[in-house]
């Protein structure tokens, strides 16, 4: 990898980030058996073809991005080739190439999980980012921060939420989920004497998952959020979601 | 991020004789190459952004983007400004504890790519580029106030180098709000510019 890439890297975003891991610096060379091969200006077919491959010539991967793959000829000469044309190449061992990618089977052996959901809590509209970490075929350890702005007031809640899914092998899985947090609520700057709140809170949900394509996993989410306001005074609500998240394995 | 590739070893040309004893050999640990996968694109942008009633201000802030596919990419975005009542102030209304406030805004977006092409600097020289569509869901604070805002928009990422984009956007992000006294729809225009790798 360029290292003037992490150079910029830093410089731009001004935080330290950490290096992918780097696989055996391996250059793949693969090998045209088709009678010839696109090579299109960039990855994607809209691209315009600039030159082509002819069938016995060696090409190297550089790198991919989707499904297309930058290639450097043996002239030098480099250009973006489909995921379709790869798998027609041979290898040097002479097979075919064959392509791992993010299956399923990736997904039922999830880690980390962390994604966005937005919806309604209370009638009011809801946002929240969310990251979780499997700790058990069946048991999901996750932190949750969400924000509602309403007409009267905003709330932000922080909470800590174990999920239990009781059939992690179905394609729609169900799942209940147990939390604790605190809740910040803020009234409009308009009204008159009302005053913020900070209340520690529980919650309780239902809800389903789904495995939708490479690394995304859709989910719908119902939870009651109970605000312990004080001593003689819960407030409760109602949360509906629906969210997208990335998982890595 | 990388993903192993599997090359099937097969035995290509098989000798005519067979051996009867095999030789114990140490074997050739092997090595499967992998591909580096670049899905991801991290990046900061500044600009200017116009709040209705307001005026408009600098704003920077940063972006992350996840490529699923050639055609479509997801993407947050988490953008700080400053919001003034300097204007009302000067007719006589005073509205925000001081004539600046902070605003912080984020949004997740779905974004297609409408126009892959190339840009030619010059005659020797050729970028590749695409023109985007985005539109979104997020949220809009300033003074201890939040607003559910939707955004859309139009963009062009060039890439000098492959590893290296360049962004211009032009955004509209839309909310309601009463800070004037009745409920109304705020048009909020913001235009970036922006430097992104990939990863």
């Amino acid at each position: 990898m360029h290292p003037l890439r992490w150079t910029v890297a830093l410089l731009i975003t001004g935080i330290i980030a950490t290096a992918p891991v780097r696989g055996e610096d391996v250059d793949l060379r693969v090998q045209v058996v088709e009678s010839y091969v696109d090579l299109h200006t960039g990855p994607g077919s809209g691209y315009p073809v600039a030159q082509v491959v002819e069938r016995g010539e060696w090409v190297e991967i550089i790198l991919r991005r989707t499904d297309w793959f930058q290639v450097r000829t043996q002239r030098g000469k480099e250009g973006w080739v489909s995921r379709a044309d790869i798998e027609n190449m041979a290898t040097e061992t002479g097979g075919l190439v064959r392509l791992r990618d993010v299956l399923y089977e990736d997904y039922r052996s999830r880690r980390f999980e962390a994604g966005f959901a937005g919806g309604l809590l209370e009638g009011d509209s809801f946002m929240m980012a969310r990251a979780g970490y499997r700790l058990h075929e069946n048991l999901t350890g996750e932190i949750t921060i969400g924000q509602a702005s309403g007409d009267f007031s905003s709330s932000m809640l922080y909470y800590a939420a174990v999920l239990s899914e009781p059939f992690p092998e179905w394609r729609v899985s169900p799942f209940f989920s147990l939390g604790l947090g605190r809740f910040h609520n803020t009234p409009k700057a308009t009204l008159v004497g009302a005053i913020k709140t900070e209340s520690n809170m529980a919650n309780a949900g239902i809800g389903a998952r789904a495995y939708l394509t490479r690394r995304f996993v859709v989910r719908g989410d119902y939870r009651r959020h109970v605000v312990f306001v004080d001593e003689d005074r819960i407030n409760e609500y109602n949360e509906v979601s629906l969210g997208f998240s990335l998982f890595f394995y | 991020m990388l993903f192993p590739v599997a090359a099937q070893a097969q035995n290509p040309d098989a000798p005519a004789t067979e051996q009867v004893i095999q030789p114990e050999v140490d074997r050739r640990p092997v090595r499967i190459p992998r591909i580096d996968t670049e899905d991801f694109e991290f990046g900061a942008f500044a600009g200017i952004l116009s709040i209705e009633d307001f005026g408009a201000n600098p704003v920077y802030g940063g972006r992350l983007v996840y490529h699923v596919n050639e055609d479509y990419f997801v993407e947050a975005v988490i953008g700080k400004s400053t919001v003034s009542d300097q204007a009302l102030f000067d007719l006589g209304l005073s509205l925000f504890p001081s004539r600046e406030e902070d605003l912080t805004y984020y949004a997740m977006s779905v974004g297609f790519n409408l126009f892959p092409g190339e840009i030619f600097p010059s005659s020797k020289r050729a970028m590749t580029s695409t023109v985007y569509a985005v539109a979104g869901i997020g949220n809009t604070g300033f003074i201890d106030e939040n607003r559910f805002t939707v955004n859309f928009g139009i963009g062009i990422r060039i890439l000098p180098v492959d590893w290296l984009a360049v962004h211009f956007t032009m955004r509209d992000y839309l909310f309601e709000s009463d800070i004037l006294g009745g409920q109304e729809i705020k048009n909020n225009f913001e235009l970036t510019l922006g430097a992104s790798v990939y990863f």
